[in-house]
């Protein structure tokens, strides 16, 4: 029984201290290093080019939005154009309408009838497409967020 | 054996461990290089730019959401010299197009400037044809073989609003225009030129989407709503063209005013131009005063002035409305005889007989019974001589003559009571009636009736200048008005509404200094309804030739411009709101 386990030491000690064993500790864990150096660069790799992309979408969209507004006011003046006062008066006067003699009006009372007032052209406010609705994480690299955390970990701890 | 194939594990470890310090050392060396630094330096410049977004500039609308003044989209066509591939196809094809000269395109394409890198061929080129421009691009981009560049590879367009009138001339004097600059020149886009344009804004962008800073939000200029009433404005520009016509007059102005609050509803002048043609002004006005003579052509207002006059006397109690004058047809004031505008004696009037008959004799009576520093002291608070604050750029203040002025002499306290001698705008004689009109005060003329920024709207609150007379003399003299009116069977009666007003034919001082004998200014100030005033008119036409008299020709065109304002502005006769009220 002693002889067993002395043996048995014997054999766990020779195991632990065979010079292969330690080499492959040395390359396993310069491995994992590099391995995760991999992934941490992989990574920022990935969110570089989504940010990236994301940036070139807002470029995008900021020229799609310009081209919109400009079409907008391009319909809206052609419009004021078509419906403009003197071919209205053209295409009433096409259709047999004439101007109106104030002898000819006829005034009904109507109750509760209030007078239209003039035109209120304000719409609704538009979102607000400025800088500070876009969060950081949307536009800060791994880099700046971990140069963010750790100066702002350092500040903490002088205060 | 062991050992040998360490010594080599490690010789090979060793040599690879050199090489990857000959790189680290090499990285660190180039990167630290005098080369890296200019790298660096030109990277940096590339890096971002300083760009400058100019905000859209606010529309224009009429009070009742009718478009004045809006946008629309042109193009900068331009050769991007560093991508140019057939100099001559471009040259060839935007001289087609745009009407540029060839050989001069050309030589500029194939020899620019130094430094050059980008030549603007034409701007402000319509979306049309730089859409059939872009078109041709595209086709010969095409045609070209597999790989090959276009012909008119090169060819750039850089699209940019430019203010556009829908409505043509309509209401040019009070809309003003814009040059290519993007500067306002007269009327609102001068007036309200900085709230129009908005604020341009100036950011740095970084050219790397990784630092994709939003772009900034540029909030357009403010847009404004007008008081204008366009339908009105095109009926009573109409009438007011056709009142040339029929009178033979030179040139004339209308202005529609309620004398409530203010609110211009209709101002027509002419000559009129048409602001998307803005460039043909030097070939429509003589000088600046011409584009709007409703705020800027002063002139001897001449009989229409007779109410401010009364209004002046009937405050101080100088005189009541039944006090009689016996008129002999000539007043001597100051040395010079005054006489009536026929020359004859009319008898014994009262004061609504003054008016009435638009006596001289009997106003410069009242006049010199007032003094002159009661007299001169109504005038100035009627404003007179005070810029009236309308808010149309190239306001005139007018002249008025007062005791103490080397050129003032003591006739003029006879002359001035009925508006010769005296130099007003239609717009200053307008405000000053606005007092007789509204209760004994005065309102300040104006065409701003509200304006949106940021999706609020904020509305301009009426304005008032104070109370030169009191709300019984304003009573009293409107209802002296009415009645004149309606003795004397006016041709400005309106059927079915009572309205108050006054003549006014005056005598044109010339360069000489006397007075032309052959033409006059015919005039006419009214409002109505009496009772309830929501429409204050008032005409002048410049030397009219069928009439010299304000009578037979302002008068008139007073009735006609009323009776499209009632229908226009919804207001109803005398006889259907007196029911309302009773209800």
């Amino acid at each position: 029984m002693n002889l067993q386990n002395v043996n048995l030491n014997h054999f766990v000690h020779a195991y632990k201290i065979a010079p292969w064993r330690i080499q492959r500790q040395w390359i396993g864990s310069v491995l994992l290093a590099v391995v995760t150096l991999a992934m941490i660069a992989a990574l920022y790799l990935d969110v570089t080019a989504q940010a990236a992309i994301a940036g070139r979408e807002i470029q995008d969209l900021t020229a799609a939005i310009a081209a919109s507004e400009q079409a907008s006011a391009d319909l809206q003046t052609q419009l004021a154009a078509l419906t403009s006062a003197s071919v209205m008066e053209q295409r009433a006067e096409a259709l047999g309408f004439r101007p109106m003699e104030t002898v000819e009006v006829e005034y009904l009372i109507v109750p509760g009838y209030t007078a239209p007032k003039a035109e209120i052209l304000a719409a609704a406010p538009l979102p607000q497409l400025s800088a500070p609705t876009i969060s950081p994480e949307y536009n800060q690299s791994l880099l700046d967020w971990l140069d963010e955390t750790l100066s702002s970990s350092s500040s903490g701890g002088l205060q | 054996m062991r050992q040998q194939y360490a010594w080599r594990s490690n010789t090979l470890g060793g040599i690879l461990g050199l090489i990857a310090l000959v790189i680290i050392v090499q990285i660190v060396r180039i990167q630290n290089s005098e080369e890296a630094a200019i790298f660096r330096q030109r990277a940096l410049n590339y890096a971002s730019e300083l760009r400058t977004f100019y905000p859209d500039r606010g529309e224009i609308y009429d009070r009742n959401g009718h478009l004045l003044a809006g946008n629309i989209t042109v193009y900068e066509v331009g050769v991007d010299l560093t991508t140019v591939k057939d100099a001559n196809a471009i040259a060839m094809t935007v001289s087609v197009e745009l009407g540029v000269d060839f050989a001069e395109t050309l030589a500029l394409i194939q020899n620019p400037p130094e430094g050059l890198s980008y030549l603007v061929i034409k701007d402000f080129v319509d979306a049309e044809k730089a859409a059939s421009l872009q078109q041709l691009k595209v086709m010969m981009q095409e045609q070209a073989a597999d790989g090959a560049l276009g012909s008119l590879t090169g060819l750039e367009f850089k699209a940019h609003p430019q203010r556009s009138y829908p409505e043509g001339a309509l209401a040019s004097n009070v809309l003003g225009f814009v040059n290519r600059e993007g500067r306002g020149y007269f009327g609102v886009e001068e007036k309200y030129d900085t709230l129009l344009a908005g604020n341009p804004v100036h950011v740095i962008v970084p050219t790397d989407p990784n630092k994709a800073v939003d772009i900034p939000h540029v909030p357009d200029g403010t847009t404004l709503v007008l008081t204008i009433n366009r339908d009105l404005q095109a009926a009573v520009e109409g009438i007011l063209d056709d009142a040339l016509d029929t009178y033979g007059a030179d040139g004339g102005t209308i202005v529609v005013m309620d004398p409530r609050n203010g609110e211009i509803l209709a101002m027509a002048v002419t000559p009129r131009m048409d602001l998307n043609q803005f460039w043909n002004y030097g070939v429509i006005y003589q000088n600046a005063s011409e584009f709007n003579p409703a705020i800027s052509m002063p002139y001897e207002p001449g009989s229409v002035t007779k109410i401010l006059t009364m209004a002046a006397a009937l405050d101080t109690g100088t005189v009541q409305p039944g006090t009689q004058f016996l008129d002999t047809g000539s007043i001597l004031v100051g040395g010079i005889n005054i006489r009536n505008w026929n020359s004859e004696a009319w008898g014994m009037q009262d004061m609504t007989g003054c008016l009435q008959h638009s006596l001289n004799v009997c106003l410069a009576w009242v006049s010199t019974q007032m003094g002159a520093q009661n007299f001169y002291g109504y005038m100035d608070n009627f404003g007179f001589g005070h810029l009236t604050g309308v808010d149309l750029a190239g306001e005139a203040a007018g002249r008025l003559k007062v005791p103490g002025d080397a050129d003032w002499y003591p006739v003029d306290l006879g002359t001035n009571a009925f508006g010769q001698g005296v130099a007003a705008t239609p717009i200053q004689i307008m405000m000053a009636a606005s007092s007789i009109a509204n209760n004994g005060r005065i309102v300040t003329p104006h065409a701003l009736h509200a304006m949106v920024r940021d999706g609020r709207q904020y509305s301009a609150p009426a304005q008032y200048a104070g109370s030169p007379i009191s709300e019984q003399t304003a009573g009293t003299l409107s209802a002296m008005l009415a009645v004149s009116l309606e003795n004397e069977s006016s041709l400005a009666l309106v059927p079915g509404y009572r309205v108050a007003g006054k003549t006014g034919t005056a005598q044109i001082p010339t360069e000489t200094g006397f007075y032309d004998t052959t033409s006059t200014n015919a005039s006419f100030i009214g409002w109505g309804p009496v009772d309830e005033p929501q429409f204050m008119i008032y005409v002048w036409l410049e030397k009219p030739s069928a009439s010299i008299w304000g009578s037979e020709t302002a008068a008139p065109v007073f009735s006609q411009v009323a009776e499209k304002t009632v229908i226009l502005m919804d207001i109803p006769p005398d006889a259907v709101r007196q029911q309302i009220a009773v209800k």
